[in-house]
């Protein structure tokens, strides 16, 4: 106990970590005390979880395979089932019919969280290091190639997200792949006007005109000295984006723009889930909903979390 | 002086973009085979043989050319209100006829929705900026991030069920008819020769409530107003959320200011600090993001129409795209692009009245 006690006390001392490192670590303890923003951030995580777990261990949602809704089918006797406690976990939340078989709802919403994430990190991912790249290579070099960026993206500006999904949906294909690169090609925008309006004001500082005088090229100035000042506003910007993503899956789903009755995903559920509304059963529509809603709330807390404590004026 | 010259240069700075949504609309199109292009660009329900029409949808696309020249030729179609045809289920004819058919509903209710938010935010955000961390503070905040996360169709669903007449048997809240734009029955017998029974559309504004406010028939206008009500107000929160989101922001930025301790030290009264001193300041940044969230709205629109059946450009560019329709597709394209612009020209210069430091 003393030992322990002793050689933490030795270990703090003697250890000098990496200037970078001790910033991080502030950042996170400044996180961990914005209680707003870790609620977010812990349901966040228990989503992801939940994804992890669906793609290492299907069997636990009571199926081998959950790439298709069709292994959750029940044929048997289709009747409306409350969400209730007495039914088993397996039924927790009800269930919901379409084509004339019943769902579980619980196990279906679980396995959409999969896809949902999963594309919508991918997007996320892409879209952001695409975008960022561009947009302080063309920030900080300024001129004939930051005005022809700025120009393409003020054209990405002047439609409807939801408008040039459609179009570019249309264009590649109706099929998730397709709609999953349609969003890659307009999503890149948003983080090129980010990354490029953060490296205007980089560029002026002392630190990058020190590099230049020592003779850095831009390459080396943008990746040393712009991309590492960029990350703090784009990680807030992906934990947005997060979110709007999975809406706007939900939402192209939901249409039916992208039509696949049997991919597991929130706005299909929904789609499909309007069926028995006739006789009054709500929760096909209402639960996928909230899980939607939950993850979108649960995004924005930890993004306008992490945006106080990155934010250098507001910060400590 | 000074506001006219930076509106003429705004005016200016339209064209640009204005070319290169064109631009992006075209490179859409061409991403197509030349024969798909020309089979979707003829009417099939004219006499004209089709190897007529062939030739003539060549000619007026410029396949002949190079695609450099071909961008000019689609220039001149657009400018020439030679959009192509389309044929879907709920519509078949002219793009351009459908756009002037079905968009004034699109507009009818995304300025509704706007109005209605702006309204509702700017006194419901002074109210709220001007007590922060109160218990109003607290549940307009619950209020705006809940609404501004919602999905927008989700809400639409919701508001059908709690509100919707005949969704949920018995339901003594469902007071709101949830699809159409009217109902057939208020419409007498023998239709007035301003309603067209074949689109189901009135004249002259094709907006139902307006024309039958022009004509006098106070029915159909009681009648539409009721079907308007669930996709306005569906609008209008998830609008009203972002608004207030940044109002609620912008005022406590702006009374933490200098300027708002000076007033208060000098005895301005607490209502005027508020109204001059703060929520003016509060705007100028409200302000600045109204245009994107409008381009949002516009989207939320598209979603508002499907759900509610209630038949706009959304509508007519969503079966455009069901049923491979590609001048519907591009035709929306461009005409959503266009609202988009109008709105954001319209914010920059009301940008420009409030905020006197803002001339480029």
């Amino acid at each position: 106990m003393v030992d322990t006690i002793l050689s933490q006390g030795r270990k703090t001392e003697t250890k000098k970590r990496h200037p970078k490192i001790e910033d991080y670590s502030h950042t996170f303890r400044l996180l961990l005390k914005n209680r707003v923003a870790m609620v977010g951030m812990i349901i966040t995580l228990i989503y992801f979880a939940i994804a992890f777990l669906d793609v290492v261990y299907p069997q636990y949602l009571g199926v081998s395979n959950i790439n298709t809704l069709l292994s959750f089918r029940e044929p048997t006797a289709v009747t409306p089932l409350a969400p209730s406690l007495s039914n088993g976990w397996y039924n927790l939340l009800g269930n919901t019919e379409f084509f004339s078989s019943q769902f579980p709802l619980l196990p279906i919403c679980l396995a959409s969280l999969k896809f949902d994430l999963g594309y919508s990190i991918f997007i996320v991912a892409i879209g952001a290091t695409v975008g960022t790249i561009l947009g302080s290579i063309a920030g900080f070099k300024g001129g004939y190639s930051d005005e022809v960026l700025m120009r393409v993206t003020d054209v990405f500006y002047s439609i409807p997200f939801l408008i040039l999904a459609l179009a570019f949906i249309f264009l590649l294909g109706r099929y998730i792949e397709y709609a999953v690169y349609a969003l890659i090609i307009i999503w890149w925008p948003i983080y090129a006007r980010l990354a490029r309006g953060q490296a205007l004001y980089i560029k002026s500082m002392k630190f990058v005109e020190a590099a230049t005088a020592s003779g850095a090229s831009t390459m080396r100035n943008v990746f040393s000295h712009v991309l590492p000042n960029v990350l703090s506003p784009v990680f807030v910007q992906i934990s947005l984006d997060l979110g709007s993503i999975m809406q706007l899956f939900a939402v192209l789903f939901f249409l039916g723009v992208i039509s696949d009755p049997y991919f597991p995903e929130l706005g299909n559920i929904i789609n499909q889930g309007q069926s028995w509304l006739a006789v009054g059963v709500w929760w096909p529509i209402v639960i996928p909903g909230i899980f939607i809603l939950l993850f979108t709330i649960s995004v924005n807390l930890l993004g306008d979390g992490l945006r106080d404590v990155l934010d250098p004026k507001l910060r400590r | 002086m000074e506001l006219k010259y930076y509106i003429i240069r705004r005016l200016l700075l339209l064209i640009p973009t204005l070319l290169g949504l064109v631009l992006l609309v075209f490179l859409l199109m061409r991403m197509f085979p030349d024969t798909y292009l020309i089979a979707r660009y003829i009417n099939p329900k004219s006499g004209i043989p089709y190897s007529v029409q062939a030739e003539q949808a060549r000619a007026a696309l410029g396949l002949n050319y190079p695609i450099f020249i071909q961008y000019f030729f689609y220039l001149k179609s657009l400018f020439t209100g030679n959009w192509g045809y389309m044929s879907t289920p709920i519509y078949s004819g002219p793009v351009l006829q459908g756009i002037e058919l079905y968009f004034p509903s699109t507009l009818q209710l995304s300025i509704l929705a706007t109005i209605l938010s702006v309204a509702i935010a700017i006194p419901l955000g002074t109210y709220i900026g001007a007590r922060p961390n109160s218990l109003a503070d607290q549940l307009g905040r619950i209020f705006s991030l809940g609404f501004y996360a919602m999905p927008i169709f989700w809400l639409a669903l919701l508001l059908q069920i709690l509100l919707g007449e005949n969704v949920i048997p018995g339901n003594p809240l469902g007071l709101f008819p949830i699809a159409g734009k009217f109902s057939l029955a208020s419409i007498p017998a023998v239709p007035p020769p301003w309603f067209n029974p074949s689109t189901g559309l009135t004249g002259p504004t094709h907006l139902p409530l307006l024309d039958a406010i022009i004509h006098g028939d106070w029915q159909l206008a009681i009648s539409s107003l009721r079907y308007l009500f669930l996709p306005v107000v569906t609008l209008t929160l998830a609008l009203l959320a972002g608004i207030l989101r940044f109002i609620r922001a912008g005022m406590v930025d702006a009374s933490n200011q200098e300027y708002v301790k000076t007033a208060r030290s000098k005895g301005v009264p607490e209502h005027l600090v508020i109204k001059r001193h703060i929520r003016k300041n509060a705007l100028i940044p409200t302000v600045t993001i109204l245009g994107l969230l409008f381009a949002s709205l516009l989207g939320g629109v598209v979603v508002i129409e499907e759900v509610f059946n209630y038949f706009g450009i959304g509508v007519l560019a969503l079966n455009a795209v069901y049923n491979l329709a590609i001048y519907g597709v591009l035709g929306t394209t461009f005409i959503f692009g266009v609202t988009l612009m109008a709105a954001n020209l319209i914010v920059d210069i009301a940008y420009a009245f409030i905020d006197p430091r803002i001339r480029y």
